[in-house]
């Protein structure tokens, strides 16, 4: 009985630790800036203000922002999950010669720095016209996020069961048949994952969507948000509001997806 | 037989081939030429052969960003992997069991929602949890009758701070994929140990880790890449310092590219770092492989 | 079979984005005859004095253009700094801008042809008679990008400079006067330390840090030393009277405890916070806290003096406004120029809490306004304006906080942390012109 309470009860500490950070920005996002000078950025709002959070939506026309992120994200999440399929089915099951070269070189697409890439992604976007489109930036993060998942899912597809593999050759289908009849549903968990993943990683990337997204109708949130930082000063209370308001759709979209990843099929259910 | 068996695969990564030969391999042989000539990012690059290369070799700041760089990969993939494994066994197969499975997910969730705050309003945040008269840490630390540190501003306590926060922010990525390899296990193997009378530590090493070795080796090598390419925390962090004490070869790298418009000597910095993760990539990818 | 579905399903997602990416280039393309639009990037806040004073001018220029519409957006500063270069090299360059000043900022895009010589027209319309020639000196930058004489490439709306915010009910209680001599100012400094409190706010992770130590140097300078270190008219001792001066007094002030000797990781919003909070009495830092200052402190009264002793101190022009070359409305971006630089939106500037470089001092009528245009004046009139000790070189600004922070910690020597400072400098000077 102890055992049991003692690791439930270490594993919800360790989740509140987690959690102090987002508590405070929380705090500090219904602060009144008066309050945040006075107090310190650790201290208890003494009324709730919700003023900061209403002014930011309006000055980066926020809506504008959120819609932004979540067609680059949602759009990267889903593309780059297919071509990680296509890529990892060729790798983890069809088992192509050179496949650890292959995966290599996918992998560099992960393992660049990022600002090694810009100044000539800059030069060769300028020139088919995609500088400050979100269609660039959603060509450049479906690449990127595609060697993590191609990586992860044809480690994945690796050990598929082969007795499955055979079942379906012999009932006469098709590589493409067997990919999305067989293979797909089965890694349903690692798919949910690669989606859950992509979709967060890309709306909360800044560094290239400052570079490539120039118009204010283009930019995603985490580029409003660096509208907060300036040279010298920074609006504290503001970006704590405006994080918070930032991440939600990411958190939101997590929430939902946890239920997809604790469902799934196992291999042995499908045996 | 292979040949033509490789073929009706080898279509399947068309797609990906095409766009990234686009997006990522004339990029960087692009990076790679910038390498070799002094610019100031506008105008015409100079070439100057192999002189930003001889530099950085010379470069104190270089080798030192390196070192910095291993005490990441090891706050930022040994610790969480193993941190990870235990608390997404632990979640998986004892609480998602005992207590529900709603009550693992609840805590998933917890464990994972640092990775979705942005950089930028986490290393704010942190900022003040540290901070040396009035952070939060101090004066808990103090309520404990410990000495309170100036943690980020200290050069020998920044970069442990620095790797402290990392774990934080790493910890969740491996507990979500550890535990949809779980997902994967037959459930028919625990049943089977723990009828056998297997306690819960030797159903973990037996059978877990196994089955998910998969998981285990993209999650180590996800994340000593990540750790190798981290610009990101040190940027909101300490920028580096105090004195260049949390100096990692990305930020250098950015550093050169984007404030002082160093861009050839950036570009170098960047090729060298790349080669690097490589080397890295292919030596565990090559170990996994053989594995399989 | 595949080929034919995957084709047209490829093919159909990637026109229904290449659908987005289309309509945002067509916006774009400015009518040739007709309405005009003229596009206007600056980010400063909306409530800041430059924002309330260009909002107006926004509105008389569209009065007296009426077939103009402005299109303004408020850009991130992060983003103006890394992608200036490649936005002005492009289509997506707007028609007039706020831009930093500096060698390295404005310097290099001017050296680079990306912004337009608008020396034909400050002679024409007599701005140049408005600015005083320190404030010039930011405006203006020569073929190897280095300001203080050449084309006109910037106008400045605004100036700027370092001075000392004090705590006036703390600087009571310690029963300190407002120092005017650089004596009385340590000698504050130790009443404050005796009493139990460290005096100064410092934020070592940024800028505030080296300004100080700026300011230590400024105290023992000549202006041909300033010219020397900014401009390059001569050579720069780093270990010359003025550096030397400024480390051994910066270490030392840290072991007097002037300076908090934990201050190297703190930046400067929460120095600022600390100081509004009351737990610091005096705050080293620039007319930019000003504003801010007014609106947030609320539980003391503070005011502001130049530091004491010197007849320089850190400031200069405020950003400045730039015509990108890639500009498609250039008349129109003069005209706004214009309407910024008038008494009347001057005037509005200083009255809102900034520094106007062109304002009817008469016109300026709250209190704590005046006081801080003021010392300015005294400093400009008398050329005490010595600019920003990260200016001289690109990335400069990162090795000066490091030096600091090691004066801050202790781990350098104040002659090793010279030796650290003086050799990107030397370096770059070798690259000047290049």
């Amino acid at each position: 009985m102890i055992r049991k309470y003692s690791v439930l009860v270490s594993l919800v500490v360790l989740a509140v630790v987690m959690l102090v950070p987002f508590a405070i920005v929380t705090l500090n996002a219904v602060k009144s800036p008066a309050d945040y000078s006075s107090g310190g950025p650790l201290s208890l709002p003494s009324e709730l203000y919700l003023d900061g959070i209403v002014d930011f939506w309006n000055r980066v026309d926020f809506g504008g922002k959120l819609w932004n992120s979540l067609l680059i994200s949602g759009s990267v999440a889903v593309l780059a999950t297919v071509l990680s399929v296509l890529n990892a089915y060729a790798l983890g099951i069809g088992r192509v010669r050179g496949r650890v070269w292959i995966l290599v070189v996918f992998l560099v697409a992960n393992t660049l720095p990022q600002e090694a890439l810009v100044y000539p992604l800059y030069y060769l976007a300028k020139q088919v016209g995609l500088y400050d489109t979100r269609l660039g930036v959603i060509i450049i993060f479906t690449v990127i996020q595609s060697a993590f998942g191609t990586y992860l899912l044809s480690s994945v597809l690796g050990r598929f069961p082969h007795e499955i593999l055979e079942a379906a050759a012999l009932d006469g289908a098709g590589r493409w048949r067997t990919l999305w009849r067989i293979v797909v549903p089965i890694s349903r968990p690692t798919l949910s994952v690669l989606l859950v993943f992509f979709f967060i990683w890309t709306w909360n990337e800044f560094f290239l969507p400052l570079v490539f997204l120039i118009s204010n109708e283009n930019q995603t949130v985490p580029v409003a948000l660096g509208v907060l930082q300036g040279d010298k000063m920074m609006d504290a209370t503001m970006s704590s509001a405006s994080a918070l308001l930032g991440i939600l759709p990411a958190v939101v979209f997590f929430l939902i997806f946890q239920r997809t990843l604790t469902r799934g099929v196992t291999v042995g259910a499908v045996k | 037989m292979p040949r033509s068996r490789d073929r009706g695969y080898l279509v399947f990564l068309l797609p990906s081939a095409v766009l990234f030969t686009a997006v990522i391999v004339v990029p960087f042989l692009m990076n790679v030429g910038i390498g070799f000539t002094r610019w100031q990012g506008i105008g015409d690059p100079r070439w100057i052969g192999l002189e930003n290369y001889t530099r950085l070799l010379a470069d104190e700041r270089f080798w030192s960003s390196f070192r910095n760089n291993v005490a990441l990969i090891v706050a930022m993939a040994i610790v969480p992997t193993l941190i990870g494994l235990v608390l997404a066994a632990t979640l998986f197969d004892y609480v998602g069991k005992k207590v529900g499975p709603r009550a693992a997910g609840v805590l998933r969730a917890a464990y994972y929602l640092p990775q979705v705050l942005p950089v930028a309003v986490a290393g704010i945040v942190w900022g003040w949890i540290m901070h040396p008269r009035f952070g939060a840490l101090n004066e808990l630390l103090g309520l404990l009758g410990m000495e309170p540190r100036n943690w980020l501003g200290d050069p020998d306590w920044a970069l442990p701070s620095v790797m402290v926060i990392m774990v934080w922010f790493q910890i969740g990525y491996p507990v979500v994929i550890f535990m949809s390899g779980l997902q994967r296990v037959d459930p028919a193997l625990y049943e089977a140990a723990e009828m056998d009378g297997a306690s819960w530590w030797r159903r973990f090493w037996h059978i877990t880790i196994p089955q998910i070795r998969p998981e285990i080796y993209v999650v180590l090598l996800t994340c000593t890449i990540a750790a190798l390419k981290v610009f990101g925390p040190i940027f909101v962090l300490t920028r580096g310092g105090p004195g260049g004490a949390t100096l990692v070869p990305s930020y250098f790298s950015y550093q050169n590219f984007f404030e002082k418009a160093n861009v050839g000597y950036g570009a170098a910095i960047a090729t060298v770092l790349t080669l690097v993760i490589i080397a890295v990539t292919v030596f565990f990818l090559r170990v996994q492989d053989r594995e399989s | 079979m595949f080929n034919l579905r995957v084709g047209v399903a490829t093919v159909a997602a990637l026109a229904a984005l290449a659908a987005c990416g289309g309509t945002e280039q067509a916006a774009d393309k400015p009518a040739a005859d007709g309405p005009r639009v003229l596009k206007l990037w600056h980010y400063e806040g909306a409530d800041s004095a430059m924002g309330k004073a260009w909002a107006e001018a926004v509105k008389q220029f569209e009065a007296t253009h009426p077939n103009v519409t402005v299109k303004f957006e408020e850009k991130a500063f992060e983003q103006i700094r890394q992608s200036a270069g490649m936005i002005l090299n492009s289509d997506e360059a707007p028609d007039v801008m706020e831009y930093n000043k500096g060698n390295a900022t404005a310097g290099l895009l001017s050296k680079q042809g990306l912004l337009t010589d608008l020396t034909p027209e400050v002679t024409k319309r007599g701005w140049d008679k408005l600015l005083s020639p320190s404030i010039q000196t930011t405006a203006r930058y020569d073929e190897r990008g280095v300001m203080g004489a050449g084309k006109w490439y910037g106008v400045p709306n605004y100036a700027e400079y370092v001075m000392v915010y004090y705590n006036k009910d703390a600087f009571k209680k310690a029963g300190v006067e407002v120092p005017t001599t650089y004596e009385e100012f340590t000698a504050a400094l130790d009443t404050f330390v005796k009493a139990g409190t460290t005096p100064i706010a410092v934020g070592g992770a940024e800028y505030p840090a080296q300004q100080i130590f700026y300011q230590l140097a400024l105290s023992k300078a000549q202006r041909s030393w300033v010219d020397a270190f900014q401009l390059y008219k001569g050579k720069v001792d780093f270990k010359g009277p003025e550096f030397r001066y400024a480390a051994d007094t910066f270490a030392d002030w840290v072991k007097k405890g002037y300076i908090d000797k934990d201050s190297a990781a703190i930046k400067a919003e929460d120095m600022g916070v600390s100081f509004i909070g009351g737990k610091y009495p005096i705050l080293v830092s620039g007319s930019w806290w000003y504003g801010r200052l007014v609106s947030d402190v609320k539980d003391f009264e503070w005011g502001s003096f130049l530091w004491p002793g010197n007849t320089m101190s850190a400031g200069s022009s405020g950003n400045v406004w730039v015509v990108p070359e890639n500009a498609k409305n250039k008349d129109l971006a003069y005209d706004f120029i214009d309407i910024t630089m008038k008494k009347d939106i001057q005037n509005l500037l200083g009255n809102s809490g900034g520094i106007p470089v062109a304002a009817d001092t008469a016109a300026i009528t709250d209190e704590k306004s005046k006081e801080l245009i003021e010392n300015f004046n005294t400093l400009s009139a008398s050329d005490g304006l010595a600019f920003y000790p990260d200016w001289p070189a690109p990335g400069y600004y990162d090795v000066l906080v490091a030096g600091v922070q090691n004066l801050i910690n202790g781990t350098k020597t104040p002659d090793a942390v010279l030796d650290e400072i003086a050799a990107p400098y030397q370096e770059n000077l070798a690259d000047i012109g290049n």
